[in-house]
């Protein structure tokens, strides 16, 4: 067992190693492999930011929301509409729509404030329900589309960027919305790490262990629970931006859209590990390669899983979807992100530094 | 003027009304202590006067009327309360726990949080650990120290040696004293463990069923035979 001081120079150098492996990957995905892998990794850093917008309310701050997938929908109908009716340049309806869904998640955090638990999983759940049967309602219809839903909403021809050159074609698309997506998700990443190491941060794990304790010691737990719901809506709707934008279209039982999609997000979240950063960004790779792996099993005949499966009708992917995800929860009930920080410390411990050497004198 | 001064407080949950208008002071530098049964009003109490359960009556806090002022303001303000069972946040660390407790004040956390850890050494050992990995007394000690790292005048302190072996409650006792004693820090004590309480502090208010049947000074209280008795076990 290796143990290395927090802060030594070895400790960095770890940490270099770690940082060098993503690059690594970050680069060899689009440059060297097919557009459909290309497109796989991107429908994991869509997932990715769904799920860090879930983990601020339900990993960090214990507040059950099953209703981000209609802040997800949010997002992409907010990207939707302003490009088709009002000629928006994709780019910016990031920002539009991280705003909408800001304000309709500070309205959702409001019953959040009264009720817990399974109470306020029922009502975010009533949202999720509201938001695709809104979407369809005529009335709404000049707006929405109504159910058959827009499409044709993506980039026609990509943004030439520094470095990346000129991307033609479907190839090039999809190496423009790898791109596009990795950088929402280090954007996503980096404002759930500052807020989780800040002073706000300290303040929802603290509502989460014991909201009584929290109020006593000053917080204020009105704002405090309906700023993150703002927030975490509003990271939620870059995902939605991120989804519209990469498949074009977007209906009101699209994916991620309904109900579903809320239960994917928890999924992702938890398989990963809840209230960790890293949580949901190993969830999102996991699920999509679970997904994309078994969805093909049982269409064909041959070897084991054939045998098993090859009697159904339809494909088992779902069914052993579900398995792997039982057993990795059994395997792994803190997530992967636990289990690896588990199975680390036999290998690697990281001495913190001693005691009196945090405050500098 | 006492620094708290609580008149004809009622206050309770929902429908049930448990305090039924009770009179309390405490003064610059005390230490009051309020004895009684289970079931008698003294978590009550100091839920009303830190502001978490709607009150009616009157709570005067340093000369501001503070019965309409909600829990977070009076953190600021200078009340800080240790809750019944601690209520320290487990998953986060020693330090953050200390941080959090700072949460309505800034500038000058740090050098605080060393304040306390020369207080509590073993604390100091643990600043990096989970806080629902201590101990119940190093919990406690954590809880008292977190509380007073929002600078209160007056600290509320709601049984603190709840589920403590007798010796680890000593030292949390002599804690408390030490800090009136030598800071001046007011101190409101909730506590069961009568014999101890009434070593450590100068008044004491004896709760029935939600209302005040009897006050004094910790001597008279201690030698009154008919209350020994009752409440103290002889």
């Amino acid at each position: 067992m290796l143990r290395i001081d927090e802060g030594s120079t070895r400790h960095w150098l770890l940490r270099l190693l770690g940082f060098a492996v993503i690059t690594f990957i970050v680069v060899w995905v689009p440059t060297q492999m097919s557009s459909s892998r290309i497109g796989q990794f991107t429908d994991a850093f869509i997932l990715m930011i769904a799920a860090m917008s879930l983990n601020l309310v339900l990993g960090f701050t214990g507040q059950i929301s099953i209703g981000h997938s209609a802040f997800f929908g949010i997002g992409g109908y907010t990207a939707a509409i302003l490009i088709k009716d009002h000629g928006w340049s994709p780019g910016y309806t990031f920002y539009a729509a991280a705003v909408v869904a800001f304000v309709v998640g500070c309205v959702v955090a409001l019953p959040a404030l009264r009720i817990r638990g399974i109470y306020l999983a029922l009502v975010t759940l009533a949202v999720a329900v509201l938001f695709p049967t809104l979407v369809r309602w005529k009335k709404l219809a000049w707006l929405t589309d109504g159910s058959k839903g827009m499409d044709s909403v993506r980039y026609e021809d990509v943004p030439v960027w520094p470095i990346l050159g000129e991307l033609k074609g479907r190839e090039g698309r999809a190496v423009f919305m790898f791109w596009l997506g990795l950088i929402v998700v280090v954007a996503t990443y980096l404002v759930c790490r500052g807020i989780v190491k800040s002073r706000f941060g300290r303040a929802l794990v603290a509502i989460r262990d014991n909201e009584t304790a929290a109020a006593v010691m000053g917080v204020n737990l009105t704002t405090t629970k309906v700023l993150v719901f703002g927030v975490s809506a509003a990271l939620c709707a870059l995902g939605g931006v991120l989804s519209t934008l990469k498949s074009g279209v977007i209906t009101p039982d699209g994916q991620y859209v309904t109900l579903l999609g809320s239960i994917v997000f928890l999924l992702v979240m938890i398989v990963g590990g809840a209230g960790t950063l890293w949580g949901p960004i190993i969830g999102g790779l996991v699920y999509v390669w679970l997904d994309n792996t078994t969805r093909d099993i049982g269409t064909s005949d041959s070897g084991i899983l054939g045998a098993l499966f090859g009697w159904a009708d339809q494909s088992p992917a779902t069914l052993i979807l579900g398995l792997v995800l039982v057993v990795i929860m059994f395997a792994a009930p803190y997530g992967l992100v636990g289990l690896a920080k588990r199975l680390g410390r036999k290998v690697v411990v990281i001495v913190p530094r001693p005691v009196g050497s945090s405050t500098p004198r | 003027m006492s620094l708290l001064e609580v008149r004809a407080l009622s206050a309770g949950y929902g429908p049930v009304e448990v305090l039924h208008g009770i009179d309390l002071d405490v003064d610059h530098g005390e230490m009051v202590v309020i004895l009684g049964a289970n079931g008698a009003g003294k978590t009550t109490t100091m839920r009303a006067v830190s502001g978490m359960i709607g009150r009616s009556g009157s709570v005067t806090f340093d000369g501001v009327d503070i019965t309409r002022t909600n829990a977070e303001k009076l953190v600021g303000m200078g009340i800080a309360h240790v809750p019944q069972g601690r209520g320290t946040f487990p998953d986060l660390t020693v330090m953050d726990n200390l941080r959090v407790g700072a949460y309505a004040r800034s500038g000058g956390i740090a050098a605080d949080i060393d304040r306390w850890f020369a207080v509590f050494p073993r604390l100091a050992e643990r600043r990096d650990q989970r806080a629902g990995s201590l101990s119940g007394g190093e919990q406690q000690m954590l809880a008292i120290a977190r509380a007073l790292m929002s600078h209160p005048k007056l600290l509320l302190c709601d049984e603190p040696s709840l589920g403590l072996a007798p010796l680890i409650t000593q030292e949390v006792f002599e804690v408390l004293k030490k800090l009136n004693a030598d800071e001046g820090l007011s101190v409101l004590l909730v506590e069961q463990n009568a014999n101890l309480a009434l070593k450590v502090a100068q008044r004491v208010y004896l709760l029935e069923t939600g209302t005040v049947v009897a006050s004094g000074s910790a001597a008279q209280i201690a030698s009154d035979d008919a209350i020994r008795k009752a409440y103290l076990g002889a």
